[in-house]
């Protein structure tokens, strides 16, 4: 019995793990190519949860086709953030690039406050409310669509990077920016496109995630966190390093929320990034010890 | 050109003092309360922004740390009032002694994530440990400022003020001291660069540490005279929107000036009154000017300040040549 509580913990784990693992593959993937801390990342996120909830909502579309629309709108917002918040820092010192991504969430964060309200929003699928049963454990099929989805997206991304024209041109512009510029690759529009697609990435995330709990406007301030937290674990700059980082901590939040208490979930992420940083700056599942 | 900052810097010390005398409105001498306040705040910020050159988002949870030690000393100890700012300060320079020690060996984006977390480990710990700070309901019926052997009422906010002012102006004042001194322009090489500040013979983490614990310590204080003048106080005081409100005023005012972030708090202040009507909008308006500032306007308002009197004196010498 004891066992079949940590399997559903575990499997409970997973599923917030792999919403995480969507959000940090962005913010990894941002700090890799364009060399960004980007502590706007949750907003994007929050932004995708939302859409998706007043397009269900006013436009009457299905979960489904909400969830594309959301994804591509905030991939478009993205190209108009990076072009108006961090294009014109390029050659800035990474701390005034912080400093204006920092202005960017505060921004999107208290105008999400003011259109959208404070109060909670619910999105309901048809997801949330069905069960499935395997053997013991009880999954909503929410959480596995979540898991299945994040596992496709990851799988897709690393296929994008190792063989498409644009992930390799991704590749050269985060080994080496000057050097890719010379071979005739238009870096600015690589920043572009890796930007949009990070932004789509948290906004598929938050309209995953978001049907399983309540929806605030601040609820890209702890997306942000929880993406920071894996990503520190991972090594920043990490693909895999994001995989299973995410993996990691819904696992060990999951747990700890369930075996000593609720509080101790919250500052379990914190006391991991304290720890990696101090021990491991390069990252928990970073191979090589040169970057930077 | 320099010659008459003195007589300028006198001028404004009194200013500050005899402004109480001629606002009589106390809804106006409780906003000049808070200005000096998040002054006094961000100047502590600034050490770590503008003279260490450092970015840390851990800050708020050092002021919120002053301001329950010194609640929970005069209430639950009964200690006099008095000494709350000074042990307060100690408390906040203690945690920024031990979380700095850790922190510092860490330097650029790292660092500002490094703080973020132990901040939120301190919101976290002030949030659930319920016996000693009341948890989220927070701590009310702090005792007002007090001086021993005085019958003075700190409850208002003009006598207030100038308990804040005098605290403010020493820490300006310091804050001068350290900047003209080979300590501060220790900071000053190892901000601009700091492989060749070690080089010739700063110890560039000791420094880093002492400008730390420095300004944590500040923090502390500004806290703790918070709790005393506002007379209660919650977790909220540690979280991320507190730590955005001081960055944006260092950064608005100017960082790396001792002016610049005392304008910026009044920038604060000032629009956060003004802008009361427009409700939530006005945290969109400081989002945005602290962008605008970031992209346009890197030296903050003090900057634009010094552009125009720069140009008012070099104006004649065209005319003069032709």
């Amino acid at each position: 019995m004891e066992f079949v509580v940590f399997v559903q913990q575990v499997v409970n784990g997973l599923a917030n793990g792999m919403g995480y693992v969507l959000i940090a593959v962005g913010l990894t993937l941002v700090f890799g190519v364009l060399r960004i801390v980007n502590f706007a990342h949750g907003e994007f996120y929050m932004l995708g949860a939302y859409i998706t909830y007043y397009v269900m909502s006013l436009a009457g579309v299905g979960y489904i086709g909400s969830l594309i629309v959301s994804t591509l709108l905030v991939a478009a917002i993205g190209i108009l953030a990076n072009h108006f918040f961090f294009r014109p820092l390029r050659r800035e010192h990474e701390f005034t690039i912080l400093l204006s991504s920092l202005g960017l969430a505060l921004l999107i964060a208290n105008a999400a406050e003011h259109f959208f309200g404070a109060d909670p929003k619910y999105v309901t699928t048809q997801y949330a409310d069905e069960t499935v049963e395997l053997g013991p454990i009880v999954v909503t099929e929410q959480r596995l669509l979540v898991i299945a989805v994040a596992f496709a997206m990851i799988a897709a991304t690393y296929w994008f990077i190792r063989s498409t024209r644009m992930g390799k041109m991704m590749q050269a512009t985060a080994q080496n920016p000057e050097g890719a510029a010379l071979t005739g690759i238009n870096t600015g529009y690589v920043h572009a496109y890796t930007f949009a697609f990070a932004c789509a990435l948290a906004a598929l995330s938050g309209s995953l995630v978001g049907p399983t709990a309540m929806l605030f406007p601040t609820v890209g301030d702890w997306a942000v966190l929880k993406g920071f937290i894996v990503v520190v674990m991972g090594g920043l700059g990490s693909v895999t390093g994001a995989l299973l980082g995410g993996i990691v901590l819904g696992i060990a939040e999951s747990l700890g929320g369930g075996y000593v208490s609720l509080g101790f979930k919250e500052a379990i992420g914190y006391a991991i990034i304290i720890l990696v940083l101090l021990w491991r700056p390069q990252g928990l599942f970073s191979a090589s010890t040169d970057r930077k | 050109m320099t010659h008459d900052r003195p007589a300028k810097t006198a001028f404004g010390v009194l200013a500050l003092f005899a402004l109480p005398l001629v606002v009589g409105s106390t809804y106006i001498q409780h906003m000049m309360v808070l200005w000096a306040m998040y002054a006094l705040l961000a100047l502590s910020l600034n050490i770590i922004i503008g003279y260490l050159g450092e970015l840390t988002f851990g800050h708020a949870a050092f002021f919120g740390i002053g301001a329950y030690t010194s609640a929970i000393l005069s209430i639950q100890l009964g200690l006099p009032v008095i000494i709350g700012p000074f042990v307060a300060a100690v408390v906040a320079g203690l945690f920024g002694l031990v979380i700095g020690f850790v922190a510092l060996r860490i330097v650029g984006p790292q660092f500002a994530i490094l703080t973020l977390g132990f901040g939120a480990i301190l919101h976290t710990v002030t949030n659930y440990w319920v016996d000693l700070t009341r948890g989220p309901m927070g701590i009310s019926n702090i005792p007002s400022f007090a001086l021993p052997g005085l019958e003075i009422d700190f409850t208002l906010a003009r006598n207030m003020y100038y308990v804040v002012l005098v605290f403010l102006l020493a820490i300006a004042y310091l804050c001068h001291a350290l900047i003209s001194s080979r300590t501060g322009r220790a900071f000053l090489a190892l901000r601009e660069n700091p492989q060749l500040a070690s080089s010739i013979g700063i110890n560039v983490f000791g420094m880093k540490l002492l400008g730390f614990v420095a300004a944590t310590a500040i923090a502390g204080l500004g806290g703790s005279l918070y709790g005393h003048y506002l007379r209660v106080i919650t977790p909220e005081l540690m979280s991320l929107q507190y730590m955005a409100a001081l960055v944006i005023m260092v950064i608005i005012g100017g960082k790396g000036t001792i002016i610049g972030p005392m304008v910026g708090a009044l920038v604060y202040v000032g629009l956060l009154e003004l802008l009361r009507a427009t409700g939530s909008l006005r945290l969109v308006v400081f989002a945005a000017l602290l962008t605008a500032c970031v992209i346009f306007l890197p030296g903050g308002l003090v900057s634009l300040w010094r552009r125009v009197r720069d140009r008012r004196r070099t104006a004649p010498t065209p005319e003069a040549a032709a």
